[in-house]
Order: structure tokens, then C-alpha cells, then sequence
């Protein structure tokens, strides 16, 4: 009988832990919701919401110290935006400029200096080191010392220019010269995409430049023919999160010129001007309404990368892997 | 032992003379003590002023403590619209003029007629153009503290780079033709643009109506309605500005890279090295001159003060400034609304200590070498050891001419301001840039005012 029972206590404790290993395998997916739940409060408390909450005050003729509901005005900000504000063209057209150059720019400079960090050099921590050290100086500090640099009368590039003879340049004083000093500012910082770049290039099978040399493939085919290729989801990602920064350059204008973007407005930049019409002209409504239409080109430009990816981009041969 | 009771006696007397000769500040609050967080702008060499302000205050009322909030230049637009705006704003905030005209309107911060009332306040001790401007709506919103005026009345020279160009030193230019003349004369340029300056006129709104004023223009009408600035006078000026600009400093460029990183406060400024000739002024330069070089300060065999130049060829014009245009367009300390009734009132009482009381912004002025709004404090005849050149100093604020502006001013400054730079960078005329910018400002304005009266 204690036997029995015994027996019987046995075999509903297993049957529990089945069950239990049962649901715990049906529901496994459980304990990454429960992970990410952390993070997801965070967007909806910090992104989500106030996104909603901005798009609400586009509407809106929100002025500082508006108490209570602002009122409401329909489109008129989003009318007065595209009909008889002049610096929205002027600073979407200097901040597509902006990012027209530095994005390509920079990530041809990552590609190629990851490409050179790639190679079985003695030493090569120590350089990949060195050129990621500038990624980790704050943004705000070296564009003190880049306006230090450029600064046309002190500034050591054009020292160096007088001394050999070649004309100093206006750097932030020509409305010439200002969106290609803020070019070449945004190059300092392309560290971080070159480690990334860094990281695709080690990913790629040795074999495979093993067989391209095997049949007389040169440096140049192998790079054009198989590191580009097998690189372009890296090069779609850092092009991606380029394009949607570059829209976004604010602080380095901040700091090196001022807010009213430089001589003829040469460096007033999109984030720039939304930043006036908040805090100088304190009109919220209307620089709400000038987010979401930045919001907006952004999005355009995010979806027209990820359809356009589906055509250069390369994951793989996806039939081979489901075959 | 009789001895002794009397050292005893003379000891507890002696304490009891030290007390009464302490500062107040030893004095214990018998009530519940206030806490007011200043928001303020006073940094460098200012703060330990402010610092010393307080306590004389503080030593005055016992029971309200003041904690000195001074703010970094970087973002204080920022800055201050996120605090004024927000449920728990600072208790007392120093903003400029525009910015007390938009808080007015908004309803963020309060009148003090209440207060001025109430207290017995003396608005009599301030000029009339300094309290004046601090009226919104007809409604009085903060006490000014310095003065808004003699900010661009005054020029420095540099009387070494006037004797080696061969002018008698001790006579700086009345002129706007004498001051170009030594300009030219001083002027030294070199391959990377200019290596000593005459005068710069700047391709900024706030520099063209300073000199309008010098050629009897006005910026706006009495009532604020109505741009004025594209007259003839207006034009002639932006033409002498650009003219000077190009032919005698090599373009508006040579212009920038001259003043590129050149800071004042910070010592840094081609001023100090005797690279600049002639230099607008503001009344807190001097403060910063003697904080920065007082050998250079104590020398007057280097430096002069002299008042702006006017258009020699134009029989109206004269010497001016302007009070309450440009950036701050005259400072105050003003209250927000967020806060209950026992904390504005002590709100106030701050205010009024800097704006009135001799060990207020009277004090604090002096140190710094520059005039107070209170017309009392600008007769210590200690202000000539503080500053050679008081007499001049006063004679500037003589000079100066209120400008009215709106809670709109922001725009309409930016809006001249692009138009003038296009000018100056020969992209147009200088009367069809005034043209411009006048339609442009103009229709803003009407707006406002539309609106403005709607609501009355």
C-alpha cells in the first residue's frame, strides 16, 4: 500500500514536471519578452509616446507658457512651412548638401582604412587602436579643436597652406566654405563605422580568396569580387544609420559657427533652424511641425534604402540555404 | 577678584559691540525662511560680486535665501525657455528684454506694480529710459540692472596706433568721414586678410542700427508699428558700412577671421595687443579691460574712450545710442508666476535690492567700472578712479535713444539681419536689402499687432 502510493506520488510529480516542460517549451519565447521588457517601456515612455505628443503639437499653435490645451490650427503650421518659411528649403537643401558628401565620403574612408586594418601587419592592434582612438573623443570636443584648427588667420591648416605657399582658405567665414568644413569635420569620426566594417571583412570565409586565387584572381578582382559583394549588408547598414545622422547634424554648427547658421546662412542645417523656432522664437507648435516633416524625409529615405537593399544588397544564397 | 569681574564685564561688553557691529547676516530667522534660486548670467569675475550682492541682501532679510544660479552662455536660449516654462521655474530669472516682453505675454511671469506699490518703491531713482523699457502693456515686469543704455554709445581707441599713423591722440574721430580717414590710414592687412584693424563695421542688424542712430534714422516708429529703417538715412548708412567694409578692410570676410575665437571677457582679443584701433563698446568692457590687462587699464597713454561717431555730412545727425535694441536690450529680474505669494514678494525684495539699494546693483556696478540705471549711483565721484573715463561714460548715456520693440523682435532682427549680410556680401543693393527686410519685418509685425489688438 505505502508502496503503491508512493509509487503513485512518483508518477504525478513527473507527470507536473512534464507539463511544466510542456508549457515552459510552448512559452519559452516568455523569458525574451520578459528581457526586452525593460527596453520596450523605454520606447514607449521616451520615443513613442512623445513622437505621438509632437505629432499632436504640430497641430497646434503651442508658444511657451501655453497652459492647458494649445489650440488647435489644423495644417496651417505645416501650409506655413512649405508656402513662406524660406529657411526650410534653405536648411533642407545645406543639410542634404551636408550629408550628399560626408555620408559617402565617410564610409569610403572606413571601407578602405578597415580594408588596410584587415591586413596581417605586426602591430596592427596598435593601429587599429590609433585610428579608433578619434571615435571616442566627444563629438562637442573635437569640434573645438577642429574650429581651433580651421580658424583662417591662427588655425594650422592654413598656416601650413601660407608655408608652402598655397592660399589660405575662408573656412568658416566664406558661405563657400562652411558646408566643406563641416564635411570634413564629420570625417574625424569614422571609427566607429570602420570597426564594423572591420568586423564584416573578418567574417568573410578565408576559402573563398583561397579559390579565387587558386584561379589567378588578383587583389583587385577579389575585393571587387567577393569582399564588396559579401560586404554590402555592412555597407547597408553603416549608409543607413549615415543618412538618417546626417540628417539629424546639429551640434558640430552649434558649436563651430552659431545659430544663425554663418555668413548667408551657409551652415543653417534643418536641426538648426528647428532649434530656433523652439527656443529663440519659442514658437513649439510650429518646430513640432518641422520635426515631423523631418521625421517624415527620413522615413522616406529609410524605406527607399531597404527596397533599393533588396536589388545590391547580398545575404546570401538563400535557395542554396533552403535547399 | 574685582579685577576679574571687570575683565568679565569688558568681555561680554566687547561681545555685545561685536554683535551689533556683525553684518546682519548672523541675525537668525524668526520665521519660516525662504528659498529662491537666482537664475542669472553674471559669470567671470562678476560672480564674486553677485556672490558678495547676496549676502548684504541675505544680511537684510534673514529669513530669504538666495542660491546663485549663474548659467553658461551655451544654450541659454535653451536654457532659460525650458525653466521659465516649466511647473517649477526658478524664483527670480534675469532675462533680456525681448524675453521679459514674451514671458509677459505668455503669462509666465507677473507684473510688480503690485509690489512697487506696496513696498513704496522709488521708480523716480531710475532714468526714465531705463525703467521705461521694462514696461510691457503698460504694466511694469522687472527692475533693470545695469543700464540698457550706454551699450553702444562708446568707442575705446588706441591712441599708440593713432600717433604712428599720425593723429594727434588726444582727438579721436567726431566723425563718421574723420574715423574712416584714421581707418585707412591705420589699416594694415597681410596675407591672411587683415593684421591691424582700423574700424569694423559688422554686417549684423544690431551694428546697422547703431549706426542709423548716428545718422539721425530711427529703427522703428514710437509706437512700434511701423519699420522705419529703409529711409534714406538707413540706406545711406548700410552704404557707408559696406563701402568702409570693402574698400578700406578688404571685404566683410577679413572682417570675421579678424574677430575669429577674439573674446573680451576672456582676455583673448586683438584690443589687448594693439591690433584694433577702434572698437564699439559696451559699458562692461571696461570691467573686463581691467580684469584682463590692468597695467594696460591703469595706462591712458594707451587707451581713450570716445563717443560713436555721427555723418559729419548730415546736418541733423549727431552722436547716439541706442537703448534697448541689440541682444539683451536691457536686462531685468523678473518674476515667474509659478510661485505662491510669500515666495514672489521675496522675489521682489531681491529685485528691488539689486535694482535700488546702494549695496545692490549700485555696488556691484561699481566694481565693474560701469554706470548704474540709478541715476544716483553714477554721481560717486569714486566712479573717475574706477574708470578715467567717466565723464565720457556719462556723456554716452546722455546720447542714447530708447528703441521700442514687441515680443516679435527676434524674428524681425533675424530677418534684417540676413537681408544686411546679403548686402554686404554684394548679393544685392543696400537699399533693396533694406526694402526687403522692411516688407518682410513689416508683415510679422502686423500680425503681431493684429493679433495683439484682437486680444485687448
Amino acid at each position: 500500500m505505502q508502496a503503491s502510493l508512493q509509487a503513485k506520488h512518483n508518477s504525478g510529480a513527473a507527470n507536473w514536471q512534464t507539463r511544466l516542460r510542456e508549457w515552459w517549451f510552448r512559452h519559452r519565447s516568455l523569458i525574451g519578452f520578459v528581457f526586452i521588457a525593460p527596453w520596450f517601456a523605454g520606447l514607449i515612455i521616451f520615443d513613442v509616446m512623445p513622437f505621438i505628443y509632437n505629432l499632436y503639437l504640430s497641430f497646434t499653435d503651442y508658444q511657451i507658457g501655453t497652459r492647458g490645451a494649445p489650440p488647435w490650427i489644423g495644417l496651417d503650421n505645416y501650409i506655413k512651412i512649405f508656402t513662406e518659411d524660406k529657411f526650410f528649403s534653405k536648411s533642407m537643401y545645406n543639410t542634404v548638401y551636408y550629408l550628399g558628401f560626408s555620408v559617402p565620403l565617410r564610409l569610403f574612408l572606413a571601407f578602405f582604412i578597415a580594408l588596410i586594418l584587415n591586413l596581417r601587419v605586426r602591430g596592427m592592434q596598435i593601429y587599429r587602436t590609433l585610428f579608433y582612438v578619434p571615435s571616442v573623443v566627444p563629438l562637442i570636443a573635437a569640434t573645438v579643436i577642429f574650429a581651433g584648427l580651421l580658424n583662417t588667420r591662427y588655425g594650422m591648416i592654413n598656416q601650413l597652406f601660407v608655408l608652402v605657399g598655397i592660399p589660405p582658405v575662408r573656412w568658416l567665414s566664406s558661405p563657400d566654405w562652411i558646408k566643406p568644413s563641416l564635411i570634413i569635420l564629420s570625417l574625424w569620426g569614422f571609427g566607429a563605422q570602420m570597426i564594423i566594417f572591420l568586423a564584416g571583412l573578418q567574417s568573410i570565409p578565408q576559402d573563398l580568396y583561397e579559390a579565387a586565387a587558386i584561379d589567378g584572381g588578383g587583389s583587385l578582382r577579389r575585393l571587387r569580387h567577393i569582399t564588396v559583394p559579401l560586404m554590402t549588408p555592412t555597407i547597408f547598414f553603416n549608409l543607413l544609420i549615415g543618412v538618417i545622422g546626417g540628417f539629424q547634424v546639429f551640434l558640430q554648427v552649434f558649436v563651430m559657427i552659431d545659430t544663425n547658421g554663418g555668413p548667408l546662412q551657409a551652415g543653417l542645417v534643418y536641426m538648426l533652424h528647428v532649434y530656433n523656432k523652439a527656443f529663440r522664437d519659442f514658437e513649439f507648435g510650429y518646430a513640432a511641425a518641422l520635426s515631423v516633416i523631418l521625421f517624415l524625409i527620413i522615413f522616406f529615405f529609410t524605406v527607399a534604402l531597404v527596397y533599393s537593399s533588396n536589388r545590391w544588397v547580398y545575404y546570401g544564397d538563400e535557395e542554396s540555404n533552403e535547399a | 577678584m574685582k579685577l576679574s569681574g571687570l575683565v568679565r564685564l569688558a568681555i561680554v561688553l566687547g561681545m555685545l559691540l561685536a554683535l551689533g557691529l556683525m553684518p546682519a547676516a548672523a541675525q537668525s530667522c524668526d520665521g519660516e525662511m525662504i528659498n529662491l534660486e537666482f537664475m542669472n548670467w553674471w559669470g567671470a569675475a562678476r560672480e564674486a560680486y553677485m556672490d558678495e550682492l547676496i549676502s548684504h541682501f541675505q544680511a537684510e532679510n534673514p529669513c530669504i535665501s538666495i542660491e546663485n544660479q549663474v548659467q553658461p552662455w551655451d544654450n541659454r536660449a535653451e536654457l532659460l525657455a525650458t525653466a521659465a516654462a516649466s511647473s517649477n521655474p526658478p524664483g527670480i530669472i534675469m532675462t533680456t528684454r525681448p524675453e521679459t516682453y514674451q514671458f509677459a505675454m505668455s503669462g509666465l511671469i507677473i507684473p510688480i506694480d503690485a509690489f512697487v506699490e506696496q513696498h513704496g518703491t522709488d521708480l523716480s531713482v531710475f532714468y526714465d529710459g531705463e525703467i521705461g523699457i521694462q514696461y510691457w502693456n503698460g504694466e511694469l515686469y522687472g527692475l533693470p540692472m545695469p543700464t540698457a543704455g550706454g551699450l553702444t554709445s562708446l568707442f575705446m581707441y588706441n591712441k599708440q596706433l593713432m600717433a604712428a599713423a599720425g593723429f594727434d591722440p588726444e582727438s579721436p574721430p567726431e566723425t563718421w568721414q574723420e574715423l574712416e580717414a584714421m581707418a585707412a590710414a591705420i589699416t594694415v592687412g597681410d596675407p591672411l586678410g587683415v593684421d591691424v584693424l582700423g574700424v569694423s563695421p559688422f554686417a549684423t542688424d544690431t551694428d546697422f542700427v547703431n549706426w542709423l542712430y548716428t545718422n539721425n534714422g530711427k529703427y522703428v516708429s514710437d509706437d512700434a508699428r511701423t519699420l522705419l529703417y529703409n529711409s534714406a538715412e538707413g540706406v545711406e548708412t548700410l552704404e557707408w558700412m559696406i563701402n568702409l567694409t570693402n574698400t578700406i578692410n578688404g571685404g566683410v570676410e577679413n572682417i570675421t577671421d579678424f574677430y575669429q575665437d577674439a573674446s573680451l571677457p576672456e582676455g583673448d582679443h586683438p584690443w589687448y595687443d594693439s591690433e584694433l584701433a577702434f572698437m564699439s563698446i559696451n559699458t562692461s568692457h571696461f570691467g573686463h579691460f581691467n580684469v584682463n590687462r590692468p597695467e594696460l587699464y591703469a595706462d591712458t597713454s594707451y587707451w581713450g574712450t570716445m563717443l560713436r561717431p555721427y555723418n559729419g555730412e548730415n546736418p541733423e545727425a549727431t552722436h547716439a545710442g541706442v537703448t534697448g535694441y541689440g541682444f539683451s536690450g536691457g536686462w531685468a529680474y523678473t518674476i515667474p508666476k509659478e510661485h505662491p505669494p510669500e515666495m514672489q514678494e521675496a522675489a521682489f525684495k531681491f529685485a528691488e535690492f539689486i535694482g535700488t539699494h546702494e549695496l545692490g546693483g549700485c555696488a556691484f556696478l561699481f566694481k565693474q567700472g560701469r554706470p548704474s540705471p540709478v541715476k544716483a549711483c553714477n554721481e560717486n565721484q569714486a566712479y573717475y578712479d574706477v574708470n578715467p573715463y567717466w565723464g565720457v561714460v556719462l556723456a554716452g548715456l546722455e546720447t542714447d535713444t530708447p528703441v521700442p520693440i514687441t515680443p516679435v523682435q527676434g524674428q524681425l532682427a533675424e530677418i534684417l539681419r540676413n537681408h544686411i549680410e546679403e548686402a554686404f556680401f554684394g548679393m544685392k543693393s543696400a537699399a533693396d536689402a533694406l526694402n526687403d527686410a522692411a516688407a518682410e519685418g513689416q508683415a510679422i509685425l502686423d500680425e503681431f499687432w493684429a493679433e495683439f489688438d484682437a486680444g485687448m
